[in-house]
């Protein structure tokens, strides 16, 4: 019963879809509609990007080209095969490949090669062929030498590239990409995209690609932008994102340089065009053009808001080090930082630069082998530290700690318990309980109405606020968040930084591991960066920006709002261009650097930079 | 950290036991199975303790990896051991106290069981286990189990789900890892409290993890169709299992080898 698998190479378009149609069924018995009436078709070799908020139909969209799920109604052809004709269906399936979000629940083979030859051998290559197919694939991604390794000895970058390699096996014409960037790191993301890039390239092979992330986006033909389960828009990278406001009402966001140029134009109250979003180089143009001419009259600088931060050291690491084997390498090395009231440390480094480890110190999950790390108690007036006497339920009293992906830790009934049993745990009676919980509530944006729901019937985004609440309900002076954000759609996204920086103007110490060079930027007061276990760098975003020889010797990347407002400051001598929030970004492009605190009364100079640094580098 | 976790006790290597096709090392073990049974007496107890031995030579095993794989048999051993030397009473008494007597037919039976029982276990652990990885042994078994499909036994399906539960279990320890720190910053402890408060801090560890799993059964069995998975019909192989030269030649010669006690017994009968 082997496949008969037809020859597709004469077909011209990839995929065509009209009026299609998917439900299903929940718990309530209502039907859900996931793909409402959705027309547009795919071209041969074309690159398209589908976006929308979690949940509104892009992953169906997906399966139901690959076959996985199929339309209620509709008419849906792959290669210009019908997809509902049971006849196509091996020779639309065995051409379409589909790399998912999760690295890990994908990897079928309990080694690489054997992954590898997973597909082939369901459409029952021959051998001696089937043993080429997996060597090519291999090549091609890299991951020759790793043949014979364990899955689960690879990172999760190499384990997306795994995944690749298996369906590059299979020789598809289609490639579907469903997140298969989310859960990777912005080095390995960057290698994936070019990876997909170059079997564009070489193989003419179509790709629909499933992305939250902005960038990706405008690496595409074609984008797709879908809400509830219908599509908005459908257009060219510039057609779709010249219209901002639909795009954020969308839950969707700007690439940094677009929104530069949106928030520069909004300034002088001029309308911008699609052609003005075609490129970054383009709309650097355009904000070029549109500084040269006067600010409109009454246009006044708004100056935002600054936090203070008090002196008070929350949370004191001094020369921390750390090994998992006795006599092992260190796993990190020589850690010194402190955390004041009302301040946002953001950490970061690479997959595998100990953050994790560090910040499993920091509420005595781990002790310290060397070094010590003091949480502030205010109750007593002094430090508290964390080495092997410590009273553990008292650290973590003072610092609450929410690992990565922390959906996966809910375990009650019902939401209510789930985010009692933190303060439960710490002692505190019901109706202690029962108070900390509902002030942890709308600190996340949840109301009372999900207490008595089960966590596991909530979306995803939901689940995260919930966990989040978790520990609020705790009611740590100090909060420890691992990638609060990874995996959510910008909206999303925006509403837990958005939770981050009320949290620290309520007087809150915050440690922040993040990928987002952009929001960690612009969120943090002072970075941590880690190498390799070591600290490389500890201190204020502009410091760490300021050099540009220091962040990239640190393998970091620059913030892309900084790369941007770089250029444009080159012909624009004493611009402080180390601006890490786009509103502001704009504000001084127009008026110029400015003491936060005094707004200004001279409107039209904006040379006259006053208060500015020396910044300009060649 | 926990990465490394390892099924069964696979001792990497390239020896003559480790190359040897695992059909004919299951074959061969179930042959020294009865060999072992059959041996009665000490003559030939001690021509099949000579051949296992001659078995760990061939393994290229380091000693102290095999007597670790006997390690959780001692006290079994010992247990077998004294329970048959007092309790089995036939031939010369040697020794008496109180109400324990010491025969030399129980002398002999306890020393010959218990000594079954280390070979029993040496046998497996130098054909099975520390030389063949858990995948091999599911290849050889479905291979094996191949006629039982006109019986309509699911055998390359089994086969399938043995070797992704095999692909799983690292990414599981290593998400019970990532769990139980994440409920220990909610408070949740393992070690202290009686054994309800225990096992309920287990719980908040379980349930997760189930869910997770669950989850992750969903997006495989999606990944595995959109790879074109349909059963074991048609499906080709990698790496088939091919008997060479070199496999039948050492099925032989441990086949004959196999035979040695029962020979060594009946010569030593003859005198």
């Amino acid at each position: 019963m082997n496949p008969e698998v037809r020859d597709i190479s004469e077909y011209g378009v990839a995929v065509k879809a009209e009026d299609i149609l998917f439900s299903y069924p929940t718990n309530s018995g209502e039907d859900v509609v996931a793909v409402d009436h959705a027309s547009f078709s795919i071209k041969k070799g074309e690159y398209v990007a589908i976006l929308g908020r979690n949940g509104s139909g892009k992953s169906t969209l997906a399966k139901m080209i690959d076959l996985l799920e199929f339309p209620d109604k509709g008419k849906l052809s792959v290669f210009e095969l019908d997809a509902s004709s049971e006849d196509h269906f091996w020779s639309i399936r065995s051409h379409c490949g589909m790399v998912f979000q999760n690295p890990d629940n994908q990897i079928v083979g309990t080694t690489v090669e054997e992954d590898v030859a997973f597909g082939p051998e369901n459409l029952s290559v021959p051998l001696p062929e089937l043993e080429q197919r997996v060597e090519k694939a291999l090549g091609y991604v890299g991951l020759l030498e790793m043949a014979d390794r364990q899955p689960s000895s690879l990172s999760g970058g190499q384990k997306q590239k795994l995944a690749i390699a298996g369906v590059l096996a299979m020789q598809p014409q289609l490639l579907i990409l469903d997140e298969s960037t989310s859960m990777l790191d912005p080095k390995a993301r960057d290698e994936f995209l070019q990876l997909v890039g170059r079997m564009r390239h070489d193989k003419g092979i179509t790709v629909i690609h499933i992305t939250h992330d902005m960038h990706e986006a405008f690496l595409a033909d074609r984008v797709l932008v879908m809400e509830h389960g219908k599509l908005r828009l459908n257009g060219t990278p510039a057609e779709v994102f010249s219209q901002v406001e639909v795009i954020r009402e969308l839950g969707l966001e700007l690439p940094k340089w677009a929104e530069l140029l949106y928030e520069v134009a909004g300034i002088y109250g001029i309308e911008t065009k699609e052609s003005d979003f075609v490129s970054e180089e383009i709309a650097k143009a355009k904000i070029r053009e549109i500084l040269m001419t006067p600010v409109p009259e009454g246009v006044k600088r708004q100056v935002r808001p600054c936090h203070a931060v008090s002196e008070q050291v929350m949370l004191r690491v001094s020369d921390l080090s750390y090994s998992y084997e006795k006599k092992g390498k260190k796993t990190i090395s020589d850690i010194s930082f402190d955390v004041k009231k009302g301040e946002i440390v953001a950490v970061i480094g690479h997959s595998g630069s100990g953050k994790t480890t560090l910040i499993s110190q920091l509420n005595g999950i781990l002790r310290p082998l060397e070094g010590s790390v003091e949480v502030w108690d205010e109750e007593e007036k002094k430090y508290i530290s964390t080495d092997k006497n410590a009273d553990i339920r008292r650290i973590r009293k003072h610092v609450g700690l929410l690992f990565q992906y922390p959906e996966y830790q809910l375990f009650e009934e019902t939401v209510a318990k789930d985010i009692k049993f933190g303060p439960k745990k710490m002692g505190y009676d019901d109706k202690e309980c029962d108070r900390l919980m509902r002030e942890a509530l709308p600190l996340v944006g949840l109301s009372e109405d999900v207490l008595d729901r089960s966590p596991f019937e909530l979306s995803g985004g939901q689940k995260r606020r919930v966990a989040f609440a978790g520990i609020l309900a705790m009611a740590p002076d100090v909060l420890i968040l691992d990638e609060p954000a990874a995996g959510l759609d910008p909206a999303g996204q925006k509403e837990i930084f958005g939770y981050i920086e009320t949290l620290r103007d309520q007087g809150k110490s915050i440690v922040l591991v993040s990928h987002d060079m952009d929001e960690a930027a612009r969120i943090a007061d002072r970075i941590l960066v880690l190498k390799k276990g070591q600290q490389v760098f500890f201190g204020t975003p502009e410091k760490l920006f300021s050099s540009e020889h220091e962040y990239l010797s640190m393998r970091l990347d620059c913030p892309c709002l900084i790369k941007t407002m770089l250029d444009l400051a080159k012909d624009r001598p004493g611009l402080d261009p180390l601006i890490f929030d786009v509103k502001e970004a704009a504000q001084v492009l127009v008026f110029g650097n400015e003491e936060q605190a005094v707004p200004t009364e001279d409107a039209g100079s904006a040379s006259s930079a006053s208060g500015s640094e020396e910044v300009e580098k060649s | 950290m926990m990465k490394d976790v390892s099924i069964g006790r696979y001792v990497q290597g390239n020896s003559v036991l480790h190359r040897l096709d695992p059909r004919v090392k299951v074959f061969l073990f179930i042959l020294y199975m009865v060999t072992i049974f059959l041996a009665d007496n000490p003559v030939s107890m001690l021509a099949t303790l000579a051949v296992v031995l001659f078995l760990a030579v061939l393994s290229k095993i380091p000693v102290i990896e095999v007597l670790r794989s006997v390690k959780p048999i001692v006290f079994i051993m010992v247990f077998i051991f004294l329970i048959n030397i007092f309790t089995i009473r036939s031939g010369e008494t040697i020794w008496t106290w109180w109400v324990f007597t010491m025969t030399l037919g129980g002398l002999r039976k306890a020393i010959l069981l218990a000594l079954r029982l280390l070979l029993l276990i040496l046998a497996t652990s130098l054909l099975l286990s520390l030389t063949t990885t858990p995948l091999k042994l599911s290849d050889a078994l479905e291979s094996l189990g191949s006629p039982l499909k006109v019986l309509r036994v699911p055998v390359n399906e089994m086969a399938m789900t043995i070797s992704i539960a095999l692909r799983f279990i690292p990414t599981l320890v290593e998400e019970t890892d990532k769990i139980m720190k994440a409920q220990s910053s909610r408070g949740a402890e393992y070690d202290t409290g009686n054994i309800f408060q225990r096992a309920k801090g287990y719980v908040a560890v379980l349930v997760p993890l189930f869910v997770s799993a669950f989850k992750r059964a969903e997006e495989l069995a999606v990944a595995m169709d959109a790879r074109c998975y349909q059963g074991g019909v048609g499906k080709t192989k990698l790496h088939p299992l091919r008997m060479k030269g070199f496999d039948w030649m050492w099925m032989a010669i441990l086949t004959v080898m196999a035979f040695l006690p029962l020979v060594v017994d009946f010569l030593w009968n003859l005198k």
